[in-house]
């Protein structure tokens, strides 16, 4: 079905399936099929923010203090995150949006990218301040080894859902040969490519930032790096709302609860999703080796952080309906929920900012008894 | 309605039992009480302290976000409104 940016006939939004239906004509909110987008949206908005609002101008002296093994630690961290959003800051667009049919999640898939684009844009903010030149780090991130095996994981599955998206969109349903190559296009492979894509940004999302978010908050843990860590913060609870989002997309489906023909494919390919989340989990605990290959750091080394890696994956493969694999029940990094709560209130001495944007500030009602204390 | 200073009595299975005010919130209360409750966001958003409601009533301070179950409930954003058995893993 070829793809329209206006929709001409006349749709019922609300008995759209998420995915796959017709496609999106008028942006309205004031109904929603599944109104969690539509909270979701307004969450992720009200956490708005700008990189430059966080002063990391000490954190420069900071970085000259650290030792080789970490800045290793420290810049290796950023390059790897700033992969993960550069993938994140434009694929859900790219893959999601043409085969959307809720204007709820439409919106909620656009909202998601941008921040994810603000993300990156941080990255440049804190490497800007901690080089003169901070080009050749970028610069290593598309020949760096290590970083490479993680982006050829992490964008196989957006890939794949897109081409195949392509293909349909052009040419339909059917056999179709592209450089030699045959493709069989149906609505159930297509489908079918969807569900382990979203399982792909979900594990991506639930487990691939940890590691780096464990380093980031053990420095700040030693009042090391404090941008930087305010900076992640604000990061970690974004993607905490993220996380969110493909969870409920996920068990919308599992449940039966929008396209019954997705709750067929998630049950055929509930083994190949789990799979995708464990190679995740996989990937990060061999991150933690690669981090600490020239010495660990303070209040952190590899077995804890691979601790932490299954502690996490134990919680957000349970709630996909995926158990919890393995055997560890108590946080090995229990500081760390200090940083990952949603910064309405001072948790550590060296925060004293509250960073989340005010909404409803304004009273528009104001009674006469209002002034009752008021002299002039 | 309740009034504001009613206490219930919350039982953790394999843990403890303790009494909960209109106060705080569960997970406050959970806190107080030496019960480790893993949590996030504390707004109900990320779903991190997810807890299984065995029986009970609990009434939300904000909206939920996070998914949960029809037999979980997110502690960090809701009170007590009947006595309660909660199970965490």
């Amino acid at each position: 079905m070829k793809y329209t940016t206006f929709n001409q006939q006349t749709t019922n939004p609300l008995a759209e399936p998420m995915f796959f239906g017709n496609p999106v004509n008028v942006a309205r909110y004031d109904q929603q099929k599944h109104e969690i987008f539509e909270k979701l949206i307004e969450k992720q908005i009200s956490f708005f923010w700008r990189p430059e609002e966080v002063d990391v101008s000490k954190d420069r002296m900071d970085f000259q203090k650290l030792s080789d093994s970490e800045k290793h630690i420290f810049i290796s961290n950023l390059k790897y995150q700033t992969l993960l959003d550069s993938v994140q800051g434009r694929s859900p667009n790219i893959a999601f949006l043409p085969i959307v049919s809720l204007p709820e999640l439409e919106t909620w898939i656009e909202t998601w990218s941008f921040f994810e684009t603000i993300h990156s844009r941080s990255y440049t903010h804190i490497l800007r301040n901690l080089y003169t030149e901070p080009g050749e780090i970028f610069e290593d991130i598309v020949v760096n080894e290590e970083i490479k095996k993680r982006a050829g994981d992490i964008s196989k599955y957006y890939d794949d859902l897109i081409f195949y998206t392509q293909l349909w969109q052009t040419q339909g349903e059917g056999k179709h040969s592209v450089d030699g190559i045959e493709y069989n296009v149906t609505m159930r492979e297509l489908k079918k490519r969807l569900y382990l894509c979203m399982n792909s940004v979900n594990a991506l999302e639930a487990i691939r930032f940890y590691v780096s978010f464990a380093c980031t908050f053990a420095f700040a843990e030693r009042e090391l790096m404090e941008g930087n860590s305010k900076i992640i913060r604000l990061i970690a609870r974004d993607e905490n709302v993220h996380l969110t989002s493909t969870q409920h997309i996920l068990n919308l489906w599992q449940k039966g609860k929008d396209d019954p023909e997705m709750a067929e494919i998630a049950e055929e390919c509930h083994e190949e999703a789990k799979q995708i989340f464990l190679g995740a989990v996989e990937q990060e605990k061999q991150w933690a080796r690669y981090l600490f290959q020239h010495g660990s750091m303070i209040g952190l080394n590899e077995d804890i952080l691979c601790q932490y890696v299954e502690f996490i994956a134990n919680q957000r493969m349970s709630v996909i309906g995926m158990g919890k694999p393995f055997d560890i029940s108590s946080n090995p990094l229990p500081w760390m929920n200090n940083y990952l709560n949603s910064d309405n209130y001072q948790v550590a001495p060296q925060e004293a900012e509250i960073s989340s944007y005010l909404v409803g500030q304004i009273d528009s009602e104001v009674n006469a008894g209002d002034f009752g204390d008021f002299d002039l | 309605m309740s009034s504001d200073n009613q206490r219930f009595v919350i039982q953790v299975i394999d843990h403890k039992t303790f009494e909960a005010t209109q106060e705080k919130t569960l997970l406050e209360h959970a806190e107080a009480h030496g019960v480790e409750i893993h949590y996030h966001c504390r707004e109900g958003f990320c779903g991190a302290c997810r807890t299984k409601l065995i029986s009970g009533k609990v009434e939300y301070t904000v909206d939920p976000l996070a998914f949960i179950d029809d037999d979980e409930i997110l502690p960090c954003c809701c009170k007590a409104k009947s006595d309660l058995i909660l199970q965490i893993e």
